[in-house]
Parts: structure tokens; sequence; C-alpha cells
């Protein structure tokens, strides 16, 4: 750590501020990127000031906004730590869509299926169903890479497409709602609905719990050990024996498990059925907010809340001031830029600035 | 001649074998035959080139998930700059310019700033869905549409005539592009600086390649081709700009990419494969003769692709380097 | 020396978008408490409002009315179809006297907040209602009935007895477009053969104008010579490709959905006989003055279906041709001819 030898030499605040710079450069991000933005809202003929106290007032400023601010952060949370776990073992899940849609598909099933359970049995059981949906969907892509070789991001994306035609199936034929011209399921059963406590939705307070203990495992388990090695070195690991095709198969099951969590989460907390039309995007935003958390497990949370108190607030600014929704979009890759992008933190520290690093590494491989 | 031949047999035998069996449904039903194959090279053109971009940021060394934004990016560009000016040349050379930009982009961030080459693609996508969005304005049209060249003699030839020889600029353009790059990759001496700093860029750096440079030039110039595949999207293939309207042709061009083992030729017959599939979910919907949910004809290209792969990849690696920034020693 | 590239740069970047910048519109909405003032709010279920076909049908028939009224429209586009309650409490919040929700995947949540806000009419555009509320009124269409009026002219127009259709998802309004249209085409041309294929279910099943374009062009190939286009711009794709064909507007023609497509897809003036249209403009238009003049009923209210004017075509289409469709068009509005299409 010469870093850390050099940084003392500072003034203490300064070699504080060094240290902790992983920290600093995400937040600077974030207020040049709003910076930018204003930019762009004010060549609208917009008042950027008004239009954010817009985005915040809607997203925070009531219970209603702070309860969908959170509703939407929720699946981002599950789905940004469904990515962020394959990418520690080197894997690019771009497949996180299809297995939130196929977890969000069979809790519903779990949800309208059995009858006569107790509540809290039956939002088990509907989790349950979406968590083994989801990881065995994301399992085909693990057990196709580590026993055929074929290259994940290949057999996501088939699968994603696949996922999508299959639901299709399943909601226009055998589990279509009786007597509905769209094509969705029945209800789920009220005992597998998961409940609100005020405006703080159950799932969010599981989904705060499952970045936590994802966090640990990654960090401070064998298993998250040996996690690591594989996708830092794989020849490194195999040399110390780990067992790389079981990593690669257990890292997709628990990531497609935790994207099929967050798909149920959707289903059990906020659609109560399933149709092709939920769940879009979700997935693909799980990318985005891995990236923006550079894998960390827990720094999901803060740029899935992020990207949630964003969307929540957009369609208020389309209400109040007629900006398209879509502007989000454009703060949240002039964030990903600058998070990513080596220059802020070398325009802020200078040659304390630490070197960027490769969170893909097992792109090639 | 006879040198291609014995070091390519397998790929030459089965191009003549997909060839006999056009052949044979041309004599069956020529109309159905040559439509359906019209079909299949009109969709797999934007991914053929797409892959096309692939492969070349690949074999120097660069990831670029970022092609999607990319020929996002330059089908905006060309379409709206093509309805301002009144010219399609205008728009597509423009479209092309953006796509330049775009490649530019990821080669500067990849290579000088060694940013995540994912990060940097996924920020290419969301920055293009987000401007073209953004941007977009309704009521404006082409001044013009894209003319087909009919290829004189050629073009009598049947099937392959219709098919091949009697279409717009970009399809005369895509072939040429793959066929020349699959030269150049293989035998010209950019084919050899590129494939030594996608594999052994420290083994290159010595031999005095200018790594960081072949790596820019190299993504920068994919961008246009990146910008060929919008533009034609835009300006030919629908003639309109729909937001997002690229609807993951770019994300498919990286498993075409792949499932054509890095080689261009590969690249395009897999991409044909797709565009056939395609033709055939529909034309299989169309004529009602079985009777399977469409659901399960439209997955079937997928399923076939997880399939073949699951019985060849492993078989085929992908370039050593990719992905990893290259830093000098010392 | 870097940084001032950079900086340099982003200022560029920043006039490009400044150049074409879109600018905001939206109304002013700060007296909508008034009972003078009118105010209608309109929901799309996901689309633009300016898509070319649907949601912008809705929205020009919300801003005439708003105009009659010397009122205010303003509409939000739903991005997360689990915003629609959101949504509509956007313009609740405010007071709004009437809020359309266009699309059939807004039902339910239309139903909901109508429960929530008795005081607010809601027009619930595509939504059948099973129930009466007093306060919402579904504006539905039947489609069946404009698809058979535009399948009954292409029949008598084919001269390869082979017709086409390029549809978006397989879903209700856009099932019983395409039956009507087969089924009318069969009424005046029994030799006809109708080829149907919907875009395979996806995210972008309604606008994928390149799949659009493909698949009008190899039906084209296979012989067809009239295309019914239905989709929103998967159809408006297939259009374009059709009008580009050396024959259109001779031999081969196309025919656009919801509204006169000639106004909204200049594109395909090279082959655009007519557009089945749903008058969902002149509908939302007048259910929102009944909602002003308080003479709106609650459930479910049949507007008008109808085909386009011929507009470049009247002379092309011979008159026997007019005549016929005009009396099939008059029989379908007196009931004296059925579509017989059930979903």
């Amino acid at each position: 750590m010469i870093q850390g030898e050099e940084a003392k030499k500072l003034h203490p605040t300064l070699s504080y501020l060094v240290q902790k710079q992983s920290l600093v450069v995400p937040l600077i991000a974030v207020l040049v990127a709003f910076l930018i933005g204003s930019v762009l809202i004010a060549l609208q003929g917009v008042n950027p000031v008004g239009a954010y106290q817009t985005i915040f007032n809607a997203a925070l400023g009531s219970e209603r906004g702070l309860l969908r601010t959170l509703e939407k952060t929720t699946p981002l949370i599950l789905a940004g730590l469904a990515v962020a776990v394959a990418l520690r073992v080197g894997l690019f899940n771009i497949g996180a869509q299809g297995q939130l849609i196929m977890g969000a598909f069979f809790a519903t099933w779990a949800g309208f299926t059995f009858t006569n359970l107790p509540a809290l049995l039956h939002v088990f059981v509907g989790l349950l169903a979406g968590v083994i949906a989801g990881g065995l969907w994301a399992a085909i892509a693990g057990v196709l890479k580590a026993y055929r070789g074929v290259h994940e991001v290949i057999s996501t994306i088939m699968l994603n497409s696949i996922a999508i035609a299959l639901l299709d199936y399943l909601v226009n034929h055998p589990f279509k709602e009786p007597g509905q011209a769209l094509p969705r399921t029945v209800p789920i059963f009220e005992t597998a609905q998961l409940p609100k406590l005020g405006f703080v939705p159950v799932g969010f307070l599981l989904a705060l719990l499952v970045a936590m203990f994802i966090s640990w495992v990654i960090n401070r388990t064998t298993a998250g050990f040996q996690f690591n090695t594989v996708g830092a070195n794989k020849f490194a690991a195999a040399y110390a024996g780990i067992k790389i095709k079981y990593i690669v198969v257990a890292s997709m099951l628990l990531s497609g498990g935790l994207a099929g969590l967050g798909g149920a989460v959707e289903s059990l907390g906020i659609t109560y059925r399933f149709e092709p039309a939920f769940n879009k995007g979700l997935g693909f935003d799980g990318i985005t907010i891995a990236l923006l958390a550079r894998a960390n497990p827990l720094a999901t949370i803060p740029a899935a809340f992020l990207v949630g108190v964003l969307r929540s607030g957009a369609p208020s600014l389309q209400f109040d001031y007629g900006i398209e929704p879509e502007i989000v979009d454009l703060l949240l890759a002039i964030t990903l830029l600058l998070v990513a992008a080596p220059i802020l933190g070398k325009l802020i520290f200078r040659k304390y600035a630490k070197k960027s690093e490769t969170i893909s590494s097992g792109w090639g491989s | 001649m006879s040198k291609f031949l014995t070091r390519h047999q397998k790929p030459v035998l089965w191009t003549l074998l997909v060839v006999f069996i056009a052949y044979g449904f041309y004599f069956w039903d020529s109309v159905r035959t040559t439509s359906i194959l019209n079909f299949t090279l009109s969709y797999a053109l934007p991914l053929i080139l797409a892959a096309m971009v692939g492969i070349i940021g690949e074999r120097s060394g660069v990831v670029n998930i970022g092609i999607e934004g990319q020929m996002l990016f330059s089908a905006f560009v060309a379409f709206f700059a093509a309805a301002a000016t009144g010219s399609l040349i205008m728009g597509a050379f423009l479209g092309m310019a953006a796509g330049l930009l775009a490649g530019a982009f990821l080669g500067i961030a990849a290579v000088r700033w060694e940013m995540d080459q994912i990060i940097a693609g996924v920020v290419i996508n969301i920055v293009a869905a987000g401007i073209t969005s953004f941007y977009y304005t309704p009521g404006k049209s082409l001044p013009a549409i894209v003319p087909r060249i009919k290829i004189p003699v050629l073009s009598e030839i049947p099937l392959l005539g219709p098919v091949f020889f009697n279409k717009s600029v970009f399809v005369y353009l895509t072939l040429i592009i793959v066929v020349v790059l699959q030269i150049m990759l293989f035998t010209s001496k950019w084919g050899l600086r590129t494939r030594a700093v996608g594999e052994y860029p420290s083994a290159a750096d010595t031999a005095g390649i200018n790594v960081f440079r072949t790596r820019i030039f190299n993504v920068a110039i994919a961008g246009i081709l990146a910008g060929t595949a919008g533009a034609y999207l835009s300006l030919d293939a629908a003639g309109w700009f729909e937001r997002g309207f690229t609807a993951g042709r770019g994300f498919l061009a990286l498993a075409i990419m792949i499932f054509g083992a890095w080689n261009p030729l590969g690249a395009m017959a897999a991409a044909l494969f797709f565009g056939f599939a395609s033709g055939m979910a529909s034309q299989l919907q169309a004529d009602e003769v079985i009777n399977i949910p469409q659901q399960f004809i439209n997955m079937l290209p997928y399923v076939m692709t997880l399939v073949v792969l699951s019985f060849s990849a492993g078989k085929v690696r992908p370039p050593a380097a990719v992905g990893q920034p290259y830093k000098k020693e010392g | 020396m870097r940084r001032i590239r950079i900086a340099a740069g982003i200022s560029i970047l920043a006039l490009v978008l400044a150049a074409c910048s879109t600018g905001a519109d939206q109304a002013d909405d700060s007296n909508c408490a008034d009972a003078e003032v009118f105010c209608i709010g309109l929901i799309t279920d996901t689309g633009k409002v300016d898509d070319k076909s649907f949601n912008q049908s809705a929205w020009e028939g919300a801003l005439a009315a708003a105009e009659e009224l010397g009122g205010v429209a303003k509409y939000v586009e739903t991005v997360d179809s689990k915003d629609y309650a959101n949504n509509i409490a956007q313009f609740t919040d405010k007071s709004y006297d009437a809020i359309v929700t266009v699309g059939f995947l807004m039902a339910e949540a239309t139903v909901a907040a109508a429960q929530q806000y008795p005081d607010v009419h809601f027009i619930a555009v595509d939504q059948f209602q099973g129930e009466t509320l007093p306060n919402v009124t579904g504006l539905m269409f039947p489609e069946d009935q404009a698809g058979y009026a535009a399948g009954y002219l292409a029949g008598l127009m084919t001269k390869t007895n082979k017709l086409g259709q390029v549809l978006g998802l397989e879903i209700a309004p856009v099932q019983l477009f395409a039956k009507g249209f087969e089924a009318g085409a069969k009424a005046s041309n029994s030799a006809v053969d109708v080829t149907t294929v919907y875009h395979p279910p996806a995210d972008n099943a309604f606008a994928n104008p390149v799949w659009g374009g493909q698949e009008a062009r190899k039906q084209l190939d296979q012989g067809a010579d009239i295309i019914f286009a239905a989709g929103g711009g998967t159809g408006n794709g297939g259009l374009i490709e059709i009008a580009k064909d050396p024959a259109a507007g001779e031999s081969v023609f196309c025919i656009g959905v919801d509204m006169d497509q000639w106004n909204t897809v200049p594109e395909a003036h090279p082959c655009l006989i007519t557009s089945a249209m749903k008058l969902i403009t002149p509908g939302t238009t007048q259910l929102l003055l009944q909602v002003a003049d308080g003479s709106i009923a609650g459930g479910n209210f049949y507007g008008q279906t109808g085909i386009a004017p011929y507009h470049d075509f009247e002379d092309v289409i011979p008159d026997d041709v007019k005549d016929a469709v005009a009396d099939v068009v008059a029989g379908l509005k007196d009931g004296s001819i059925q579509t017989g299409v059930t979903l």
C-alpha cells in the first residue's frame, strides 16, 4: 500500500478522502452528472432547479412517492446483485432479464396454484419458486459454460429470447386467465401477497438483507473466496485446487436465483399476477447497477436507489415540464461514465488516484 | 485456389451442401424459396455488419458490447441527417461518421483511459438509447428511397441472382466488407498486427507494434461498420427511425460472432442461419402447415443455437487478450 | 490542455443538442381546481403520443376537446406499466376533470382509480367495461368492421387473388382487425387467399419497422398484391416497404390502420389506397365534450370505424368497386351485414 503510505503525509482530512476515494468518486460523479443534466434540461427551456426539485419531490416527498421509489428499488437491488455475483467469478450474466421473468412467472404460479397454505408459508413458497426458476434458468448457461464451453454471453442472450417466447406461450395457452382478452394469468391468492409496512414494502427489506448476506458470502466465506479467485485468475484457482466447473455452475445458479427473486418480489409484492408487459428492462437495469456498484454487493443498494429515485420521479418531470422521461437514462449514462472512467479520480486525486481495475476479467475465456 | 480448398475443406463442403439444398427447394417451389432467402439476407444484413464490428474489436483485444448503441445512434443520425439535408448520401455519410465517433469513444475509453471495456460498452448503449429517444422529433421523413441496383448478367442467375444481385448498395457493400475483412485479417500486415495485439499484446509490443494505437484505430474503424449497419436499418430496411428499434440486434451479433468462431465468413454464415430461421418462423405461421403454437417456432433458432454450440463450442476459443486493458511494463 | 479539449468537446456536444432541442410543451394547469377550467389528462399504456397511430389519435382527440372547451390538456407517457396508478394520481392530485387512459393494458388501473376518485370521469380507450361504473366510459371499437370493409375492398382489387397481413402482437384489437379483413376479403372474392403473420412475441412487437418491412417484402415476393399492415411502428415499416415496390400504386397496394395513415405516414403515399380506421380522435373528443356538459354515461361507448378516403387512388379504384364498398360500409353500420368474426 504505497498509496496509503504517501497519503499519510497529507492533511488528515485529505488522506481520509484519498483512502475512501472509491466512495468519494461515485458521489462526485453523481453530482457532476446532475450538473451536466441541468445544462441539458436548461437547453429544453426548463429551470433545472425546478426540474430536480420535481424529481425528488415526486420520488421522496410523499408516502406514495416513497413507496413507489422503494418498490422500484427492490427488484433493481436484486437484479444488480445477480449481475454483480456473476461478475465476481468473471462471468457476464447478460441474461438477468430472462431469469427475472422466469422467477416472476413461477412465483406467480406458486401464488395461484397452492391453496390453503398459511400466509407466511405461501409467500415463502412463492419466493422459493421464483428463486428456483431463475436459478435453474441461469444454471443452464452455467452448465453449458462449464461442461461444453459455450460462452455465457451468447447462451444467456439466447435464454432471454427463449424465456420470452416460453412465457408468452404459458400465459397465452395453459395459464391464461379465462375470459380475458389480455394474455395474463389469474391473480395470486391473498395468502401469497407480500405485504407493505407503511411506505416500506417488505420486499425491500428482504432485498436489503439479501444484499448484506451476499456481501458476507462474497467477502467472508470460503465460497466467496473461491468465487473471487476464479474471477481473478483461473489458472491460479485451478492450481489452488478449486473446482472451477463447479464454481461456474454454482455462481450462475446463485446469480439467476437472485434475479428470479427480483421477479418473484415484483409478482408477489406489486403486480399480484403475471403479464408479459411487466418487468420490462429490469434485468438490463441490473447490469447498469452492478457496474455502477463496481460489482460490490453492498454498493448495489445505493446504486439501485439512485436508479429507483430517478425512474420514480421521471413521470412527474414529464407531467410538470414536458421533459421526456428518457432524461433519466442520460443522467445514468453520464454517472456510469464518470464512475467508470478513471478521469474523475485522476482530476481530483492526481497522483494519489487509484489505478482502475478490470472487473470483468473473464470475458475472454 | 487449390490451396484454399484443401485448407478450408469443411466450410467449402458445407457451403456447397447448403447451395445444393437451396437449389433443390428452388426447383420444388421457386417463389417461396426465393422470397424466404430474400428475407434471410435482409434480416441477416445488419447482424453481419454488427458481427464484423465485434470481430474487429475482439481480434484486437477489445470487447465491444456497445454495438447495439453504436448502431442505434448511427441510425438516428443517418435518418435525421437525411431528412434535414434532403440527401440519402449525406445521411448515410453522417451515420457512418456517428459510428466512427461512437467507435472512437470505445477505443479511447478502453485503451487510453483503461476503462473497463464492458462498462464502456454499456455506457454507449445507455447514452445512445437516452439521446435517441430524448431528442427524437416526430414528423420527419426520408427524401427518397435507397435504389436497387441490378447487376447485369449475375442478376439473371436463377435464385442467386434475385437474392444477391438485385439489391441496394448496402448489400453489396456488406458482402464486400465481409470478404475483404476475411482476407485482410488472415493475410495482410494489418491483420497480422491486429491478431498479435489481440493474442499477445506484450509480444506485439516487443516486436514494435504500437498496441494502443492499433487497438484504438481498429475499434474506431469498426465503428464505421456499426454506422453502416445503423444507416442500413433506418435508411433502407425500415425507411424510418423508431426509438430503440435496433431491438437487441447488437447483442445478437455478439452471439453470432462467437457462433462464427471470430471469423468474418463464419459469422456471416451464422447470421444467415438466424435470418433463415426467422424467415421460416413467419412462413410456417403464414402457411399454417403445422399446428404448433407460434411461440415454439419463434424460439427455435435460439434453441438450435444453444444445441449447435454445445456440440461445437469448446473447439474454438476467443483471442487471448480480449477484455484486458494493455499496460506497458515498467 | 487535455481538459480544455474535453471541455470544448462537451460544449460542442451541448450546442449540437441545443440545436435539435424540442422544447417543453406542457400546458399550464395551475387553475384546474377551478370549476370553470376544464382539464383533460391523458396517459398512454407504454407508447408515445407521437406514434403515428393509436396513442396519437387519442391525444389529438383530447387536444381538440380542450380547444373547443377553452380548457387544458396534458399527457404522461408511461414507461413502466407498474406506474399506471401513480401517473393517474398526477392528474387527480391537480383536480383534473377528465382522464383519458389509452390502451387495454390499463383496464384494471383505470377501474381502480375510478373507484378511488368518484369525482373524476375516466375515458378508457379500448377497455371493455364488464361492470358499469358511473364515472368510467369504455371507448370501444368494432375493429372487425373496419377490417371487414378494408378486406372487402382488397378482395375486389386484387389481381393475384393473394392478400397479405403484416401484424403486431397477437392481441384482441389486432386479431379483430385481421380476422375482419380476412372475412371481408372472402366475402367479396371467394377465390382469395389471405396470408396472416403476427410479429413474434417481444417487447417491440409494435415497434419493429425493420421486421415489418421484411415480412411485407416476403409476402409481396410470394405474390400478394395488397397488404394490410396493422401493428403500430411494425405495420408502418411494412407500409413503407410496400411503397418502395416498383409496381406500387399500379398493381401493388397497401392498407393502413387506426388513423388515416395518408396523413401520418407520407412515405406510404405511393401504395396507400385506404386505412382501416377506428375513429379514436372524434370518439375521444365527443366523450370529453359529454363529460364537460354532464351528459356522459358510464359503461361502454362504441365509437365509429370506417375506411379512410382513397386520396390519390380515387381515380384508380373503379367506380363499381367504390359503390360496392360503400354499400358494405353502410350495411355494417345499420347491422344488415355481420362480419361473423369471433375471437
